[in-house]
């Protein structure tokens, strides 16, 4: 199935104003400012012609956990109330670190009860990528520029031509197909245009090995363990400590535990935390397994590279190269990969 | 869908100054609460925060429960400013706790320091109370100080129990206070036990030099890697698996702890800190 662009936003609009099957928010990507091409953020639409949205370039400086896992919510409520919403425009890499968090958050022994309902009451439609920045280096993490699962729907942007081809993921994605179909021109797709998206992705995919040939490194992941505690020390010189990188980490997602408790009834708020924090692991009398910079620095790519593994069976990098961006001290995190391991 | 963060509210009817930084609360929760000995709940403290402790009562009582807490920072300050009557909560219990079913028929040895004694006294009660499973149970108790003793009038009635061998050493004795019992670090006292370590369980808690030192000392002793039981103290703040503040290489100490054995965490990094 294909839909012009303009279609898509037309149904969007519709989709608010007339509460169509009961939606009442959409985000997505916005661009922030015209000069800095860098800056898309997600953000309520609203049918502001001025605002140009976009679904089509690369990842929002936000990662998607800020949608999903606040970084401070009360989760002692057990009604917590949740808008039944849209978040479109959603990149490969992010999706991958939904599917992390989903793991991390509701398995077997607990569910996060308000990262569930959040969860619950979105309508994911995920893009592929049809530019790339510096930073962004999903193709060495073992990932790809476009989402081929756990997305409701799927929009490819189709090269010089105004319209999205639309693949469906789900149930709920062709139930919201069949709602969209009812309200705009959703047409079938001419033969040609698989080829045409595949096309598109091969041209990202190959930019994507260009920016980041310089950076190949091993995928026997183990090897960072054993790397020298002397490179750890050279590599994370720089560093300060600010936690900067793991907040805006979309796959991190500790958190310490306030209460907040009033009257008769006991509230828990949690709120982000980070691992390059001293307080992070610290315990009475003032030990900690971790004191050093360099040690903080290290578990950070540790549980990424290797505690993520044993934990969910995949890495918990998804290339999305945020961390980078960043850093106030410029680490580049694909660097210190390849030094280290 | 059970809200893993809900707490229960409890009452706080008796607190006993055990030593002049150690004090046990006996709470009593809204509604029984059934733990296994070893686990740990999340206390509360109204509007000031919440911590992980071990329950120091048996297991086999749920109506009530002792939790015996060292004051050492800002919650456990407040804890120790708790007046009998005043409202606490209780999370839990979480984790995994000491697989006593594979304690029937052995002899069991109990090392504990300091507030370590916390989480081996509900052990240790848990035993007592079906004391006839087990062969025997050598516990070797140390502290700072004969002061710094905690459990100071139950000893004697333990003393008495056949089977029970209760051994307490301090690392000094400051001017002024009467010890008639052994001076020395904690693992001296193993010099005075008699059992064949082969297939025996034991189990040692305490601060992080005693765990390091005491698992050492009952390897020395002959106690197998599997058979060396320790409860590991990392910070915690969910109990349950989220957080990821305890983790300890591929485990999360409050899901799979905090009772492990020797052999699982042994080549996992940093477990002495
Ligand atoms: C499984 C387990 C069982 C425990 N059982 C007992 C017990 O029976 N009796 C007892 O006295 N102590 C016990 N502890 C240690 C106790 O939890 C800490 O001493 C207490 O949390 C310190 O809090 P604080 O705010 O007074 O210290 P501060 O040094 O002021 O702590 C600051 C912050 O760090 C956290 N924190 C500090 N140390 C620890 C720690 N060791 N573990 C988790 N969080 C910490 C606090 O919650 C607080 O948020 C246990 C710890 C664990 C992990
Ligand atoms: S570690 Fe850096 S590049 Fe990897 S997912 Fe996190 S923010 Fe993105
Ligand atoms: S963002 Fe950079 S300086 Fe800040 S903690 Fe991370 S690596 Fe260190
Ligand atoms: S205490 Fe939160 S993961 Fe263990």
């Amino acid at each position: 199935m294909i839909i012009r662009k303009e279609d898509l936003f037309l149904f969007f609009n519709r989709c608010i104003s007339e509460k169509i099957d009961n939606y009442e928010e959409i985000l997505l990507p916005k661009k922030n400012n015209q000069k800095d091409e860098k800056q898309f953020y997600f953000t309520k639409y609203n049918s502001d012609e001025n605002i140009e949205y976009d679904l089509e370039s690369f990842r929002t400086i936000d990662p998607i956990k800020t949608l999903f896992y606040l970084s401070r919510e009360n989760v002692s409520s057990t009604s917590l109330h949740s808008k039944k919403r849209i978040v479109a425009g959603i990149k490969a890499c992010d999706l991958k670190a939904l599917n992390i968090l989903d793991k991390a958050l509701i398995n077997d022994d607990f569910v996060d009860p308000a990262y569930k309902k959040l969860r619950d009451n979105t309508l994911i439609i995920s893009s592929d990528c049809n530019r790339i920045t510096d930073s962004c280096h999903c193709n060495l993490v073992g990932g790809k520029p476009y989402s081929e699962s756990n997305y409701d729907i799927n929009l490819s942007k189709v090269n010089n031509n105004n319209y999205y081809y639309i693949v469906v993921g789900s149930k709920k994605g062709e139930k919201f197909l069949n709602t969209m179909k009812e309200h705009v021109a959703v047409n079938k797709a001419p033969q040609d245009v698989f080829s045409l998206v595949e096309e598109n992705r091969k041209d990202i995919l190959e930019k994507l090995e260009k920016q980041n040939k310089k950076y190949y490194h091993t995928e026997n992941f183990d090897e960072l363990k054993n790397s020298e505690e002397k490179l750890w020390i050279e590599n994370s010189d720089a560093c300060v400590g600010c936690g900067a990188c793991t907040n805006i980490c979309p796959t991190c997602y500790c958190f310490i535990l306030n209460d907040e408790t009033e009257a008769e009834k006991f509230v828990k708020v949690r709120s982000y935390d980070s691992c390059q924090y001293h307080g992070y692991a610290r315990v009475a009398g003032d030990n900690s397994p971790r004191p050093k910079m360099h040690q903080r620095f290290r578990n950070r790519y540790l549980c990424k590279f290797s505690y993520f593994n044993s934990n969910f069976d995949t890495i918990g990098c998804v290339g999305c190269g945020r961390c980078i961006d960043a850093c106030p001290a410029e680490i580049d995190f694909r660097e210190v990969v390849k030094k280290l391991s | 869908m059970k809200n893993p963060f809900g707490v229960i509210s409890g009452k706080v009817f008796e607190i006993i100054q055990e030593s002049p930084l150690i004090k046990t609360l006996r709470i009593r929760p809204e509604k029984p609460i059934s733990f296994k000995t070893g686990q740990f709940v999340e206390l509360s403290v109204p509007g000031i925060g919440e911590g992980p402790f071990a329950p120091s009562s048996s297991h086999f009582i749920s109506d009530t429960m002792d939790i015996t807490i060292m004051k050492t920072g800002f919650v456990t300050g407040h804890i120790h400013k708790i007046e009998v009557g005043d409202r606490v909560g209780i999370r839990g219990p979480y984790g995994h706790g000491y697989p006593i079913d594979k304690f029937k028929n052995k002899d069991i040895v109990i090392m504990g320091g300091g507030v370590g004694l916390a989480p081996t006294r509900s052990l240790f009660l848990t035993l007592l109370d079906e004391i006839d499973n087990y062969k025997s149970i050598t516990f070797l108790a140390g502290a700072k100080t004969p002061n710094d003793f905690i459990y100071k009038d139950a000893i004697s009635k333990w003393r008495e129990v056949d089977k029970v061998i209760f051994l307490r050493t301090v690392d000094s004795i400051p001017e002024g206070q009467k010890w008639n019992e052994n001076t020395g670090v904690v693992t001296t006292l193993l010099e005075k036990v008699k059992i064949d370590p082969k297939d025996n369980p034991s189990v040692v808690c305490g601060p992080p030099i005693m765990m390091k030192f005491g698992t050492f000392a009952l390897k020395d002793y002959g106690f197998t890697d599997e058979n060396i039981y320790l409860s590991m103290e990392k910070k915690m703040y969910c109990g349950f698996g989220e957080c990821r503040h305890c983790v300890i290489g591929k485990y999360y100490a409050c899901k799979d702890g905090p009772v492990f054995t020797y052999e699982m965490i042994k080549n996992e990094e940093a477990i002495w800190e």
